[in-house]
């Protein structure tokens, strides 16, 4: 059987691409716009959010036969906001400017519908290897959504990858301006549409309406 | 067992686990971040006297050994006078740091603690020796909403308060204050040297850092004025 035939790849691959959590299914657009000026921040916040849903989705799926149902959705809840406690405390022991640069966007994880969305739709229905892979799954199609954001931005906004200069200075010597514009959140919302927008062309998708 | 009693026992053994989880790592990370707020405490001390630069990145040990060669802490009381660190416990002596340069007082350095519009807004705000010129101003903690108040941890708006002045013209205490929006716009020119340009969104923000600032700042007066008047001297006995 060839590996893209597996059960497990299609789980990883639908919420990757064709299902994707951001320009697909519109979720998770509040951190996505906050976290995206740099490249930094938003990859400390695809490997928090990578870490928070795999792990959330792996303990959820371990337990779904001993979860008692009508409690399902606390205990969900609780262990996600736990892992994200851990992930917090983390950072600000080894990652001090990086958390103080996420500020409250690490704590807003918990709130992040794709993985409460994810623990309850799937995790509890589906056995563990199945479970992580749909966490990584959605990690990556939230991820690479988050990372194709900010680098537009911070290569428009202000002229760097990873707050490297990459823009050469006889660019700027010639007239070239920095789009400040890039750096608020409104610039963020029209690159999302955008991407939504490309993506569901090229993934063939047409909507109902 | 019925339902009921199995999601309990489910419960508890849950907030049990986690909570013994969530104790143990906070504990255990607990001296790592204490250093972390206590460097970043230092580096803004040397921020808002320009010892070191907003740009570049700095270890641990690269902070503490500028902030113990140049920084001291003393305390000032009522009179004004500059009295020994060690006694800012004592009621109406109020901290100040001192950035010393061979005995000289070069700059000091006032903790800023006031309340903002959701919670405590602190930072440090440092005054040349001659008592009314701003050297620096930063922001170490606050929990404004990110995007409109948040944007005082911005290096601009920091920034912004350098070269203002405590005083007008007469020698009169004005402190300094944030404008509703820019400062060329939207104030005379006389008292421009006095405001700082605003955060569009965050108009009570600016509110309650103005009202904190000069608070603060007319609690330091004494010791403010003795500096105007050149009589700021470290305690003998230092």
């Amino acid at each position: 059987m060839k590996l893209t035939r597996t059960k497990a790849f299609k789980t990883f691959a639908g919420p990757a691409w064709t299902n994707n959590p951001i320009n697909m299914q519109m979720l998770g657009i509040c951190s996505a716009l906050a976290v995206t000026i740099q490249m930094n921040t938003a990859l400390v916040m695809t490997l928090a959010m990578t870490f928070v849903i795999t792990t959330a989705s792996l303990i959820v799926s371990i337990m779904r036969k001993i979860i008692p149902g009508n409690i399902r959705i606390i205990v969900e809840l609780a262990v996600i906001a736990s892992l994200v406690i851990l992930t917090d405390e983390f950072l600000r022991a080894f990652y001090f400017e990086m958390s103080r640069m996420l500020s409250i966007f690490v704590g807003l994880i918990i709130t992040n519908c794709i993985i409460m969305g994810r623990t309850e739709g799937f995790a509890m229905s589906n056995p563990p290897h199945l479970a992580v892979m749909d966490g990584l799954g959605n990690a990556a199609g939230y991820g690479s959504v988050l990372l194709s954001v900010a680098f537009l931005r911070e290569l428009f906004g202000s002229g760097k990858i990873f707050g490297y200069d990459v823009i050469p200075q006889s660019f700027y010597d010639a007239g070239y301006e920095d789009m400040g514009f890039m750096l608020l959140a409104p610039a963020a919302f029209i690159i999302i549409g955008l991407m939504a927008w490309l993506q569901k062309y090229l993934a063939g998708v047409e909507d109902e309406a | 067992m019925s339902d009921m009693a199995k999601s309990i026992v489910f419960a508890a053994l849950m907030c049990a686990v986690l909570g013994i989880l969530l104790t143990g790592a906070a504990t255990a990370l607990q001296p790592l971040q204490q250093k972390n707020v206590e460097n970043d405490r230092r580096k803004n001390i040397l921020l808002a006297v320009d010892l070191v630069s907003r740009d570049q990145r700095y270890t641990h040990d690269e902070i503490s050994a500028l902030y113990e060669e140049k920084i001291e802490l003393f305390g000032a009381n009522q009179a004004g006078e500059i009295v020994p660190g060690d006694r800012i416990n004592e009621e109406p002596v109020l901290p100040i740091y001192l950035y010393i340069v061979n005995d000289k007082i070069n700059a000091y350095i006032v903790p800023i603690d006031t309340p903002g519009v959701w919670g405590e807004i602190s930072g440090y705000l440092a005054i040349d020796a001659d008592g009314s010129t701003v050297r620096g101003f930063t922001i170490t903690r606050h929990s404004e909403t990110p995007g409109l108040g948040g944007e005082i941890e911005r290096q601009w708006f920091q920034e912004n308060f350098e070269g203002k002045r405590i005083v007008d013209r007469q020698g009169t205490f004005v402190s300094v204050r944030v404008a509703r929006g820019d400062v060329e716009r939207q104030v005379d020119e006389e008292d421009r040297p006095h405001y700082v340009d605003g955060i569009s969104g965050a108009t009570l923000t600016g509110h309650k850092l103005t009202e904190g600032i000069e608070q603060i700042l007319y609690r330091y007066e004494p010791v403010s004025i003795r500096f105007r008047d050149n009589r700021a001297d470290l305690p003998g006995d230092r």
